[in-house]
């Protein structure tokens, strides 16, 4: 019955509850207290044993083992790990790589604090047609929904969506509308650049939606080389696409200049919107349905000085829809902007995390909030050296300030570079378990 | 006698769902009221196939022993795993309203409703006997409709069925490890072809009987150009 509850909770009860920082519609929420949080940590050279890896930690501070890492799984060689996400029934986490395509399903209902791979696919590239860098896991019912970055023709950002079965059958993909090929879609602005990065969903709009970034070319270049690259710098994607999400049909591409990165749909079921921000340009976007019922894009806010490259990365949207938490990477910043008017996005606080920070989860309350700094191998910064460069770090918030609870220095702990968090519980998989 | 009254008030808060889906106040899934878009017209869209549909050993609410595979193939089937003591308003009642949606659908429809089979298939076989669901199922199916009502002779035939449609389910138990009588699981519906293969999967919160009637019509559709008719 816990489990139904959960469900519930996530259907019926959706403006009530927070988003555990962001995960599928269809999927159980942890309402309590987080009792893991899994990081998918890129192996680093000369780092342990330099492998990527699954690396398990425990969270709940009435734990013996709280702020530990209770386990780490490597899986053979650097892959560019990068995001994870459950299946919808939360008892497999799908865990991407960006430059070899492979994607490692983990085990982690058997045993919450102990995950086991349960499954390798390999032939991503060649299954999906040609798709390189599978990026978002997103659940939908009885299967997976994955982002490209970018394809094995010319390595650029022309990519596709690829459905996966949950046991990991391929079944279909959907390359993204272009000028080329539009696909019925309607281009609403300059661009149909058929660029991939991020997607959702809105199941009671019947709306899927898409945002874009950047290919193979450039996302495994040094960072340094590819800003002073300007050719290299053009090859970013300035869209969101619009899809009808039953038929999974491109209905229109917005324009949203300067790579829009990780998308939030609010929960208030007569909110009919999402938020994301662009990396290049350093703006809060939203994707909203106006009056007349029309998918539309609008630029709601400033993030940092744009001059100075701040660099949005991962955003969170909290229970009431009122706030978001956005991550500035290169200056290591946390933002919390006031949402509440969601065409007018106002930072009301910010708090500086490390050297650099990439990834925020928060959890079901919005009490908790996590961070971890990795952003991709070969852009992640190398000094200074010390706690503050490549961490996992949790954060109680009181509705107004930050307070540090708990730390890990990920590479004086020998395990690499921390990215996506995704947060595990004994209570989802029912008693039996959590009595052990 | 009790488990009759039970299954009575369960019927009677069904009803009350029903009738109070899209009251204000009230917090149900989504699956309970109006849809906030147009379905995609049959046709226009594809259904790639997930996988062959699980078989195994079933009984009816007759109590009759039948392979599952018996039930799949002459028929579109819309298949959907229940259990009738569910209290959970958004748990298995909202999968067997649907259910009902659609049946009211397809009965202005006769020519597809002729092509469907609805399979309502229970998790718990020790308390849903095919008596205690011949008893639910009088509460919902038409007369006129082909909708099967099944459950398994023991854990041992159920579990392989489960196991094929990835459908999990945990028994809950108390901290003495009684049984509670409350079933977790994730409540999940299966479009399945006359080939046997599993078209679609919905969950049941956010489920629309008018997207799943026009699924059905896109495979009659797809059956009918198949068969140059």
């Amino acid at each position: 019955m816990r489990w139904i509850f959960l469900l519930v909770a996530l259907a019926a009860n959706q403006w009530a509850f927070a988003d555990e920082t962001c995960m599928s519609p269809y999927m159980a929420k942890i309402t309590g207290q987080e009792d893991f949080v899994y990081v998918w940590t890129l192996g680093v050279e000369g780092v342990g044993d330099e492998q990527d890896k699954l690396v398990t930690v425990d969270v709940n501070p009435k734990s013996a083992n709280y702020g530990k890492v209770v386990s780490s799984l490597s899986v053979g060689g650097r892959n560019e790990a990068h995001h994870s996400d459950f299946t919808d029934d939360r008892r497999y986490l799908w865990a991407s790589t960006l430059d070899t395509s492979k994607i490692f399903i983990f085990d982690i209902h058997t045993d919450p604090a102990k995950p086991v791979l349960h499954k390798t696919i390999s032939d991503f590239v060649a299954r999906s047609g040609g798709v390189v860098g599978p990026h978002t896991s997103l659940a939908l019912p009885g299967r997976m929904m994955l982002t490209g970055l970018s394809n094995n023709r010319d390595h650029g950002g022309r990519t596709a969506l690829v459905e996966y079965t949950n046991a990991g059958d391929y079944i279909v993909t959907h390359w993204m509308p272009t000028d080329d090929n539009l696909q019925g879609a309607v281009k609403s602005g300059q661009y149909a650049d058929g660029y991939g990065y991020d997607v959702r969903v809105l199941p009671r709009k019947n709306l899927m939606v898409t945002s874009s970034f950047t290919g193979w070319n450039n996302y495994m270049m040094n960072l340094g080389v590819l800003m002073a690259d300007p050719e290299a710098m053009k090859a970013f994607g300035n869209t969101v696409v619009v899809w009808d999400l039953h038929a999974r049909q491109p209905e229109k591409i917005l324009d949203v200049p300067g790579a829009p990165l990780e998308l939030r749909c609010a929960w208030g079921e007569a909110r009919n919107y999402c938020f994301t921000t662009t990396a290049l340009t350093s703006k809060v976007w939203l994707i909203y349905e106006d009056a007349k019922g029309e998918w539309q894009s609008q630029a709601v806010g400033d993030i940092g000085d744009a001059a100075k490259i701040p660099l949005p990365v991962d955003i969170s949207i909290t229970a009431d829809d009122s706030r978001l938490w956005v991550n500035t990477w290169n200056d290591g910043m946390t933002r919390l902007y006031d949402i509440s008017d969601p065409h007018n996005a106002k930072q009301i606080y910010s708090k500086k995390i490390g050297e650099q920070v990439n990834m925020v989860s928060q959890s079901w309350d919005g009490k908790r909030v996590y961070y971890t700094s990795s952003l991709l191998a070969n852009w992640d910064k190398q000094e200074p050296a010390g706690p503050d460069l490549q961490y996992l770090k949790v954060y109680d918030f009181d509705g107004k300030e930050l307070k540090e609870t708990m730390s890990i220095d990920f590479l004086a702990a020998k395990l690499g570079a921390p990215h996506q968090m995704r947060f595990g519980a004994y209570a989802l998989y029912g008693d039996k378990t959590a009595s052990r | 006698m009790i488990a009759f009254l039970y299954r009575a008030a369960l019927f009677a808060a069904l009803l009350y769902c029903m009738a109070a889906a899209g009251a204000p106040g009230t917090v149900l899934d989504p699956g309970y009221g109006a849809p906030q878009y147009e379905p995609p017209a049959p046709g226009s869209y594809q259904l790639p196939p997930l996988g062959i549909a699980t078989d195994g050993k079933v009984l009816n609410d007759l109590g009759e022993q039948l392979a599952l595979q018996d039930l799949i193939g002459d028929k579109l089937v819309l298949l959907g795993f229940i259990y009738t003591h569910c209290s959970d308003v958004n748990g298995c009642p909202l999968a067997t309203f649907v259910m009902k949606k659609v049946q009211d659908r397809l009965v202005e429809d006769a020519d597809l409703a002729q092509q469907v089979r609805l399979i309502s298939l229970s998790f718990d076989p020790v308390q849903d006997t095919p008596a205690a669901l011949l008893d639910y199922a009088g509460n919902f199916r038409r007369k006129d409709f082909d909708w099967q009502f099944l459950t398994t002779a023991s854990e041992a035939d159920l579990l392989p069925i489960l196991e094929g449609y990835d459908q999990w389910r945990q028994r809950e138990y108390d901290k003495d490890g009684n049984y509670t009588g409350n079933i977790s699981h994730i409540l999940r519906l299966f479009l399945i072809d006359r080939q046997g293969r599993i078209r679609n999967i919905y969950s049941s919160g956010f489920l629309d009987a008018d997207t799943v009637v026009n699924d059905l019509r896109t495979l009659a559709i797809e059956s009918q150009a198949a068969s140059g008719s």
